[in-house]
């Protein structure tokens, strides 16, 4: 077996998925998922609620471990990695909660210093510039005394994105970053993504249903649905493609490979109709 | 037969917990020299769990020990043996009601906050953002909170025993007429300073204080991250403890006498 530490990364892919297989309560989460993630770009995973983005996301970060397949983050085998193995390539990964996360007993600003007090030694002074830098650039830099109780859901979620950002990590995993943006937020929290893809040659990955935001920012996307990638391409041709599963998803129909009602039996029985009953 | 396979169940679902908690204190023991680097955290959960319980401590060691006065008295007196009631107080808060009734408010004050704190941070994916820190959950909130609950309840205790005596000398001496000096002196001949303070107040409060914090924290780190689940979380704490304290009671009771 091979040392996942000093595994040679690809140059060109940062995350590479290659068979992975999931099983949770039963049901098949993963089918021997295929997947590349490029450096430096942002790429976007979409795909009906409950399909497994989140599941993904925890993969990648080796929150999860999966015993079917490989998940090679910079050439290192996820799950293969020892638990400090892993907290060394954590603290080069960002990771945007759903629900922000932050930690409730403290501020804004000690909530984005969390990760620099934990594994550095910086001096005070060096501290509170990188933490103010990262408040302004996610615009909340005067709310740096509050708690996160006193915040708004969007409020919430930018200071959970400068936290992710403070060590300017290589890799940022955004999960449902627009959710409860206003459109100021939402724009801006595009252009940041963007702009941090840019100059620091972050790559992102996000998690989102938002089309339209995902077009604005996504270089490529994968459309998984059924535990398999069944679509893929960038945001002007994928919705295109002419497969049922994207025209179904990016058209919002009911009717589809992704069937909107979860099974059950018989909905006029279960109303109380008998079949052929006048 | 269903019945049967239920309690069989029960049992070895039971058995699973106390091996899961065994390994969780494992976990909890080889993370605190990390948890060292985290020594404000444990000083701030021990201004949470032991100055914050002052008030609840003081005031049930005060009542226990007014109430117990006054009833020794009265038994006592049927045998005109009133000038023994300083020296029983003592024996018996110090054997008995101090480690046991400190442990079982120790558990509803502190223990079911611990529990439900770390529930919430599991729900809130608090606990999870720390692990995407790469900032270990067990050495930077379970150690902390397993430390403070280990060295607050000796101190909780020996303030309990004490407000217990002065309620039980306010009774006897201040109010129903036994001589302040029998008192004092017949407590300080009876009372072993080795056996009685150092074994039953010291040693049985800590291992109360380790089980009642392991027990909490446990909990919390493994509840379901739901409302229902912090819910139930906080309630098995104070049952299990309560059973814990009072089974842990008898065994070191008979290993320390």
């Amino acid at each position: 077996m091979t040392d996942p530490v000093h595994a040679k990364p690809d140059d060109r892919t940062l995350v590479r998925i290659r068979g992975l297989t999931t099983v949770l309560n039963g049901k098949t989460v993963f089918d021997k998922l295929d997947m590349d993630i490029p450096r430096g770009k942002v790429t976007a995973i979409m795909g009906p609620s409950g399909t497994g983005k989140t599941t993904l996301l925890k993969h990648i970060t080796g929150q999860m471990r999966g015993k079917v397949g490989e998940v090679k983050v910079d050439g290192l085998n996820v799950p293969e990695l020892a638990r400090d193995q892993l907290f060394e390539l954590r603290e080069r990964i960002g990771y945007l909660f759903q629900n922000s996360a932050l930690l409730t007993d403290f501020d804004v600003f000690e909530n984005v210093a969390f990760p620099l007090r934990q594994h550095t030694k910086l001096p005070e002074v060096l501290i509170r510039n990188i933490v103010l830098t990262k408040l302004q650039a996610v615009g909340l830099r005067g709310a740096a005394s509050l708690m996160p109780s006193e915040l708004s859901g969007g409020m919430a979620r930018r200071v959970a994105l400068a936290r992710a950002i403070v060590f300017d990590p290589m890799l940022i995993l955004y999960d449902e970053p627009f959710v409860g943006l206003d459109p100021i937020a939402l724009n801006q929290v595009l252009k940041l993504i963007r702009t941090l893809n840019e100059t620091l040659c972050i790559t992102s990955v996000l998690v989102a249903h938002e089309l339209d935001a995902i077009k604005q920012v996504a270089d490529h996307i994968y459309l998984i649905a059924n535990g398999k990638v069944v679509a893929q391409g960038d945001p002007k041709t994928i919705a295109d493609d002419g497969s049922p599963w994207t025209r179904q998803f990016f058209g919002g129909d009911a009717d589809g490979p992704v069937p909107f009602q979860y099974p059950a039996d018989d909905y006029a029985e279960a109303l109380g109709f008998k079949q052929g009953a006048a | 037969m269903s019945a049967q396979v239920g309690r069989e169940n029960v049992v070895l679902q039971s058995l699973a917990q106390i091996g899961a908690c065994g390994l969780f204190l494992l976990r909890i023991l080889a993370s605190i020299p990390r948890s060292m680097r985290h020594a404000g955290e444990t000083v701030r959960q021990l201004w949470f769990v032991g100055a914050m319980s002052l008030i609840i401590i003081m005031t049930c060691g005060l009542f226990v020990g007014l109430v117990l006065g006054l009833q020794l008295y009265y038994v006592l007196a049927i045998f005109g043996g009133t000038s023994a009631s300083g020296s029983v107080v003592a024996l018996a808060i110090y054997r008995e009601l101090g480690p046991v009734v400190t442990g079982l408010l120790f558990a509803g004050r502190a223990g079911t906050s611990i529990t439900a704190e770390i529930g919430l941070m599991r729900a809130t994916d608090q606990i999870a953002a720390m692990e995407m820190m790469a900032v270990d959950p067990i050495a930077y909130v379970a150690a902390p909170r397993f430390l403070a609950g280990l060295i607050a309840m000796p101190l909780l205790c020996c303030v309990f025993c004490a407000m217990g005596i002065f309620g039980g000398h306010l009774v006897g001496v201040s109010w129903l007429g036994v001589d302040n000096g029998t008192f004092w002196s017949n407590m300080t001949a009876n009372v072993d300073m080795w056996k009685d303070v150092i074994n039953s107040v010291i040693w049985k409060s800590a291992a109360f204080g380790a089980v009642i914090s392991l027990i909490a924290v446990f909990q919390g780190y493994t509840t379901a991250p739901t409302s229902e689940g912090v819910a139930y979380a906080t309630t098995r704490t104070v049952v299990a403890s309560s059973i814990a304290i009072l089974a842990l009671d008898f065994v070191l009771t008979a290993f320390l006498m």
